[in-house]
């Protein structure tokens, strides 16, 4: 039997969250845009707006430090971020493609290097994602093989029903555990029907035929036309929720300073520029095509995932109008 | 004739006044595509979704003939024109689709010999205006949908075009928004203005979006990207973000021409026109010079004379 959660138990499991010193984070407003926030109370939640930046920031932050030093009576001390201080988090609010970006990321966090900090985020970390019935005409999970009720990346899923509650459906044990230990806010039962999802204006992709079209078309005239109008920012990047590439710098003075990690974008002119001074990414073909190629096929040969969920977020919010899914219809039409 | 005098003020901006001036700029641009005048113009395609617009560089005919002006046409073009882009120009004379504040950065970048007046064709749009960001994309435009930056124009007229599309039309009664906000910040005791960045700024992402959209930030080695030695810490925190945004501010004083891109481009939400108006008042102030109205020999800032101002060396 398929279990009840009412709007007001919902924000109620956000106040015992809290209460339980757990680092509750969702859709919250912020000064005139939502964004995934600390929750300090239920009601907080704020579920009538995607986030404009995705919640992957939740396990691979903005920035952060990796370590810091300092010189100390000629010695220098080297100080490494105790991970183990990192709290028990509960993610709740994110729609599928938002929840679905770890559900992508932990293949290349846990591939050859494993990024101790990443991972640690993610196995003290609960999600509770919800399924979308918002959506515009950017969406396009649909396409890449998500869908507004996909439960990749959730441990434990919600459906918005037409009375204001949702259903619940653990996903993974830390979805059952979770629910356990709140049982009281749960009922028992099939709940009302569920609120429809919206219609999404991009075709379903072939994302074989696309991969097979991007072997084939390394070189080739699409890549110059589109860079001829993208300015080269990191706007779609960095708020995209799979796109994952970062930095590295020393940040303060030779005796004393941290080392950050923070979010890089292939976009950027200095993205790929070595030391030697030699750019193999010269020109901004060949940074936007890197886009394409790593989110299209360069993944899918590593891990076996697109690395796109079709939120739909570097649509809106490209300065010039670039328009992924419609690059990809284009390429789907061959 | 008095421009204003002669103005057209109405509730709302209909299509049909965007589809004369997207007919008009069609015409235009075939004209000198065919005649050669031009290798390419620089002007807006519709895109995929209902009521949006992209830059485009065409170079035929067909092309030409798709080229589109609406109220979602909000880029300004000139962008297209300098830095990474600039090879667009080295290929010869370029065509370009201008509204009258985008005639203001074109008229800038005269003045920093950024570009020569003949290598451009301009044509020039009269412009009431075009859409805020997340509103209602219907095709017409009213108080509702217009752009912030909009609501204050005194450029609708692309003053210095080689030819011009449309009439002067513009919406009635429109609230100065920015500039009331302006005044709110203003009268903030130092402390609370300070907060009210902070808070702005704690929000950016470095994505530098509002860097790479800015006709005039055109350094090939921005200060910012600097890490031998690091001058601005690249790392997106509270120090480095405010850091950015002020010598940005600083450096665009006297030359931003007050396009509003970098405000439209941030996906945070950070007004960073306000910042560029402040310097503009300033430099309104103290040279009673306003940047990219008409192509200068020199910017105030970029000139010294015997008797400037010195009592602010102490």
């Amino acid at each position: 039997m398929p279990q009840i959660i009412t709007e007001q138990n919902l924000r109620s499991l956000i106040d015992l969250l809290v209460k339980e010193a757990k680092l509750v984070v969702g859709p919250k407003l912020s000064g005139s845009v939502v964004l995934y926030e600390p929750l300090t109370a239920g009601s907080d939640l704020t579920l009538d707006a995607l986030p404009r930046r995705s919640s992957k920031e939740l396990f691979f932050p903005i920035c952060e430090d990796i370590l810091s030093y300092k010189r100390e009576n000629g010695a220098m001390k080297v100080a490494d971020v105790d991970r183990s201080k990192f709290p028990e988090t509960v993610l709740i609010g994110p729609p599928p493609c938002d929840a679905g970006s770890p559900a992508i990321l932990d293949a290349v966090m846990s591939w050859d290097y494993k990024d101790e900090f990443y991972l640690e985020r993610r196995r003290k970390s609960t999600i509770v994602g919800i399924a979308c019935t918002k959506g515009d005409d950017a969406c396009f999970c649909r396409a890449v093989g998500l869908a507004p009720d996909a439960e990749a990346g959730s441990d434990l899923f919600l459906t918005p029903l037409k009375d204001g509650s949702y259903s619940c459906k653990a996903v993974t044990e830390k979805g059952e555990a979770l629910v356990a230990a709140h049982l009281n806010l749960f009922a028992e039962g099939a709940g009302a029907e569920p609120v429809p999802f919206v219609d999404q204006a991009v075709e379903k992709l072939d994302l074989v035929k696309i991969k097979k079209w991007l072997e084939e078309h390394f070189e080739d005239p699409l890549w110059e036309k589109i860079a001829d109008i993208c300015v080269g920012c990191g706007a779609c990047a960095f708020i995209c929720p799979a796109c994952h590439c970062f930095d590295i710098n020393d940040e303060g003075s030779t005796d004393d300073g941290v080392r950050r990690k923070h979010w890089d974008a292939c976009g950027f002119s200095k993205f790929t520029n070595h030391a030697s001074g030699h750019n193999p990414r010269d020109v901004q073909n060949k940074r936007y095509r890197n886009r394409i190629m790593h989110k299209f096929k360069y993944y899918d040969d590593k891990f076996g995932k697109t690395l796109c969920t079709g939120c739909g977020r570097c649509i809106r919010a490209c300065p010039v109008g670039i328009d992924i899914a419609d690059i990809l219809a284009q390429i789907n039409r061959g | 004739m008095n421009a204003k005098a002669n103005k057209n003020q109405v509730t709302s901006i209909e299509p049909a006044y965007y589809q004369a001036i997207t007919e008009a700029i069609r015409k235009e641009a075939v004209q000198i595509l065919k005649d050669e005048t031009v290798v390419g113009v620089v002007g807006y395609l519709p895109g995929r979704r209902k009521g949006t617009a992209s830059p485009a560089l065409v170079t035929t005919v067909e092309e030409a003939e798709k080229l589109i002006f609406s109220p979602a046409c909000v880029n300004n073009l000139s962008v297209y024109l300098t830095k990474a882009k600039k090879g667009v120009l080295k290929q010869g004379k370029v065509g370009i689709v201008a509204k009258g504040c985008d005639m203001r950065a074109l008229a800038g970048l005269m003045t920093e010999s950024q570009l020569q007046r003949e290598d451009l064709f301009i044509i020039g749009v009269v412009c009431p205006g075009v859409y805020g960001f997340g509103v209602e994309r219907t095709g017409t435009l009213t108080e509702a949908n217009i752009a912030r930056k909009c609501r204050e124009c005194t450029v609708h007229m692309p003053e210095g075009s080689d030819v011009a599309a449309g009439t002067h039309t513009e919406l009635a009664d429109l609230t100065p928004e920015e500039a009331e906000e302006m005044a709110r910040i203003e009268a903030m005791p130092q402390a609370e203005r300070w907060a009210f960045w902070k808070e702005h700024f704690s929000r950016c992402i470095r994505c530098m979006a509002c860097r790479q959209v800015c006709p005039f930030c055109y350094c090939e080695q921005c200060l910012c990207d600097k890490n031998r030695p690091q001058a601005v810490e690249s790392s997106p925190r509270p120090a480095g973000n405010m850091a950015w945004h002020l010598v940005r501010a600083m450096h665009l004083a006297g030359r931003c021409g007050g396009c509003a891109e970098c405000e439209r481009v941030c996906p945070m939400d950070i007004p960073l026109n306000l910042l560029n108006r402040r310097m503009a008042q300033e430099l309104k102030e103290l040279y009673d010079f306003e940047a990219g109205l008409t192509p200068v020999e020199k910017g105030p800032l970029n000139e010294y004379k015997e008797n400037d101002d010195q009592s602010f060396i102490k």
